[in-house]
């Protein structure tokens, strides 16, 4: 079982830098990237199919056809996605939309376009961090994109089984 | 009327005529009228009356005593229709001009049972007066079947009643036809001493001139015109004339009185002082003045009346006005002492003073009344204005709005050109940039020992078309399958392979290799979307500045294809995911302001869009219906406008959202229609639930030119 991570984006420039400053996680995370929502849902079923388990969604707010904020309250529905972390990747998300996110999707975290290439990294790893420990997942094979201080009690707990 | 020239026919002149018989004629004097006065009453009253009316009347009028209202009527109509019948130029029935008989008035014999009118001209009689007795009913109906008959509405008419009550003349009294009431019994005389005066009334009112009020004169010769009592006789007469009397009456108690002569401007009473004289004005005006909280009023000036101060007499002797001349001015000062004598040994002063004084109250009242009047005139007046006021102010307030909402989008414009003109210089030299590190990296590589696998690489990602996301994951299955190693398909692929046999021959070529061609795929992955996005940049900067473009003479070969397209451009984050398609045709350019017009598009999609709620299809179709012009026409498949709210929605400030003024339905489309209406277009909404159709049609040959430069 990996992890996974999904990038939702339609500008494909955009998605493929995304994809590109995620590349440091791609040898232990699966990266993923959709264009639209079917297209995400396509992942999710594949992810499912390969036994691997998604962690965090990067969604862009302005999407063709449903809404990046309608499809983090979609996950909700579905066990296999409700369990994900979510995080919002958009420049002009109106007020509207982001109270929406954080009230009905559980939004976990907003990252401004244009984003800084630290800042992401760091803010997948400590998502990535929150669910292994909010879920209780060994943190053993994931190790090198978690933060380490923080899994730690989790894997001492592990080794003193 | 006027006797004129004409001979007598039947000169039976009798003065005085106090005992005249029953049954004889009326005096005709040729041409005057003949006049006939009815007594309506059942025996024995109608005798009583008969008798007291031919001592009050003598032989002025013929004497018909009937018993009910028709016999009235068909005694006058068989008299009045005679003329008609027989003189061979008919006169209007009861006109009051002398006859001209033709021929010099040849008479018509009469010989049909009236007897009273024969010989005469053919003159239909006048019936100035009717004397109506209680016994024939209800008085509202007795004179309402009398009234009837023309000649019979002006004549004056005496009720004689031996009722204590009446409740049956309302309509009489209402329409002023009742004249006098007396009570029988009558003191003997006054009926008579009633129809006379009456009669000479009536003359004096319908037939001025006439000769016979000479023979209506009271015991000492008076003409029964003239009331008989000291007060109503001077009430009669001019204010000078009464003010002579009592100036006549005062000397004649306290000797010749000085006159006073005075300038204009002179106080003769003030305002709230106390007075213990009157002036009697002789000649000249005075002005009545007060004053008050909103200044001094001049309340009275040509109904002062000829006594000043008479009236302040009454209260408390404080003046109630400052009386002021405004001429020269002749008087007679006269203490309250002085007036207080003259009154109480001259009979003459009391009326005269009395005569004075009503007329004062009642040209003052006339004139407060008239105040009033104009007050009520003034408020309506008033009202009018401050209806005319507020609605000014309501336009006022939506031109505010429209002027604020405008200066709104020109503060946007000006900002976007200023932004649009700071991003031109970094656009540019980005744009360059991109081309040049894709030009400088392929000579660079061609330049290493390796680079012919990196170059290789570099150019397939830079020129690899777009795909979707599931079609490249689909590859990259494919790639995973053939190698039977995942980590390594990724690798390949990120270097741009995808082929599995060439995948294997790089993968062959060892560790460096495929480093360099990762590195080169890279690189032109990231070339690519450089110069996308940098074009991207520059398009949207484009789009600023024709949006922005400050409006100055309209501009020939504007496009509105490509004005169109910059606003779906800058309002994509409006519409959302609003699915827009657009049917363009062949246009001409147009002459226009371009930037105008973009505000237009932008208005009528946003508005579309709002009506939509983000969700739905909208539909740009352009044509040329005729040579002379362009049709836009956007179309949305929104829930519609309501008919009521259609006729008003080009209106500034309307709105169908609870009353705030929205940017779509608010002043949107206000402005739209102003812009399009200056370019000398049209502007029409259609709509119906499913399909609102906005169609813009503009002159090929631009805004008309403003006037004669």
């Amino acid at each position: 079982m990996r992890l996974s991570v999904l990038i939702l984006e339609d500008e494909r420039p955009v998605r493929e830098a995304l994809a590109r400053d995620l590349a440091g996680f791609a040898d232990v995370v699966r990266v993923e990237v959709a264009e639209d929502v079917p297209d995400a849902w396509q992942v999710v079923e594949e992810l499912d199919v390969d036994g691997d388990r998604l962690a965090l969604v990067l969604a862009d707010h302005r999407l063709p056809g449903t809404s990046g904020v309608e499809f983090l309250v979609q996950l909700l529905d579905d066990p296999r996605t409700a369990r994900a972390r979510k995080v919002l990747v958009t420049g002009q998300a109106d007020q509207q939309d982001t109270i929406r996110a954080v009230n009905e999707a559980g939004l976990d975290h907003y990252i401004a376009k244009p984003w800084d290439v630290d800042e992401l990294t760091e803010v997948v790893r400590d998502q990535l961090t929150e669910h292994v420990t909010e879920h209780r997942l060994d943190p053993l094979p994931h190790l090198r994109v978690l933060d380490a201080a923080r899994v730690m009690p989790l894997l001492r707990e592990r080794g003193d089984r | 009327m006027n006797p004129t020239e004409r001979s007598p026919e039947q000169p039976r002149e009798r003065a005085g005529g106090a005992h005249a018989a029953a049954s004889h004629g009326p005096i005709t004097d040729g041409e005057l009228t003949p006049l006939v006065v009815f007594v309506v009453a059942t025996e024995p009253l109608a005798g009583a009356v008969a008798a007291e009316l031919r001592d009050g009347i003598g032989d002025l009028a013929e004497l018909r005593v009937v018993a009910d209202t028709d016999e009235a009527v068909r005694s006058l109509a068989s008299t009045a229709a005679r003329p008609h019948a027989a003189a061979s130029t008919p006169e209007p029935a009861g006109g009051d001009l002398p006859s001209t008989a033709p021929g010099g008035g040849g008479p018509s014999p009469t010989d049909e049972g009236v007897p009273s009118l024969e010989g005469d001209a053919g003159e239909p009689p006048a019936v100035p007066l009717l004397v109506l007795g209680s016994d024939v009913g209800r008085v509202d109906a007795a004179i309402g079947a009398l009234d009837a008959v023309p000649e019979l509405t002006s004549a004056a008419t005496l009720l004689i009643t031996d009722r204590h009550v009446h409740d049956d003349l309302a309509d009489a009294v209402d329409r002023d036809r009742l004249d006098g009431i007396i009570a029988v019994p009558w003191t003997a005389g006054t009926l008579g001493g009633h129809a006379r005066s009456q009669l000479a009334r009536w003359l004096s009112y319908h037939r001025a001139g006439d000769p016979r009020s000479a023979q209506l004169v009271d015991e000492r010769s008076r003409p029964l015109q003239l009331p008989d009592s000291a007060l109503l006789r001077d009430l009669e007469l001019s204010p000078t004339e009464v003010s002579t009397n009592l100036l006549a009456g005062i000397e004649r108690v306290l000797g010749p009185r000085p006159r006073l002569r005075l300038p204009p401007g002179v106080r003769l009473t003030h305002q709230e002082v106390g007075l213990d004289a009157v002036f009697v004005i002789l000649s000249g005006s005075v002005a009545l003045e007060r004053s008050t909280r909103v200044g001094d009023l001049r309340l009275h000036h040509g109904s002062t009346g000829p006594v000043v101060g008479l009236l302040s007499l009454a209260q408390q002797r404080r003046a109630y006005f400052t009386a002021r001349t405004t001429t020269d001015v002749e008087l007679v000062h006269l203490t309250l002492e002085q007036l207080d004598r003259a009154l109480r040994s001259e009979p003459e002063v009391v009326g005269a003073m009395a005569a004075l004084s009503i007329r004062a109250l009642a040209d003052r009242l006339r004139r407060a009344e008239q105040l009033q009047v104009e007050k009520v005139e003034l408020n309506r007046e008033l009202d009018d204005e401050r209806r005319r006021l507020a609605g000014a102010l309501k336009e006022l307030e939506q031109a505010r709005l429209e002027l604020v909402e405008q200066a709104r989008f020109v503060t946007l414009g000006e900002m976007a050109a200023g932004i649009a003109h700071e991003l031109n210089n970094p656009v540019s030299a980005l744009r360059r940039a991109a081309s040049y590190v894709g030009d400088d990296l392929e000579r660079l590589l061609a330049s290493h020992p390796d680079g012919e696998v990196a170059r290789e690489a570099m150019i397939t990602a830079r020129d690899r078309p777009a795909r979707t996301t599931a079609r490249e994951r689909a590859v990259r299955r494919e790639l995973e399958r053939a190698l039977g190693d995942r980590q390594l398909a990724h690798r390949l692929l990120a270097a741009g392979v995808e082929d599995p046999v060439q995948a294997r021959r790089l993968a062959d070529r060892g560790e460096a290799a495929l480093e360099l061609a990762e590195a080169g795929s890279g690189l032109g992955g990231a070339v690519r979307n450089l110069d996308v996005a940098s074009r991207r940049i520059a398009e949207l900067v484009t789009s600023l500045r024709a949006y922005a473009r400050p409006d100055g003479d309209p501009l020939e070969g504007v496009d509105v294809h490509a004005g169109l397209e910059d606003t779906l451009r800058l309002t994509a984050h409006r519409l959302g995911e609003i699915v827009v398609e657009r049917n363009y045709g062949d246009l001409p350019t147009v002459r226009a302001h371009p930037g105008q017009l973009d505000q237009v598009w932008t208005n009528l999609l946003v508005n579309a869009a709002e009506a939509l709620g983000g969700e739905g299809r909208i539909e740009i179709v352009t044509d040329a219906p005729d040579d002379e012009h362009v049709r836009v026409r956007i179309r949305d498949d929104g829930p519609g406008v309501e008919p009521e709210v259609l006729e008003r929605v080009f209106e500034p400030r309307f709105t169908t959202k609870q009353g705030t003024v929205r940017y779509g339905l608010g002043l949107g489309l206000a402005i739209a229609r102003r812009i399009v209406d200056h370019h000398g277009g049209g502007i029409a909404m259609v709509s119906s639930p499913g399909e609102t159709v906005v169609t813009v049609t503009l002159p090929v040959a631009g805004p008309p030119d403003e006037e004669a430069a």
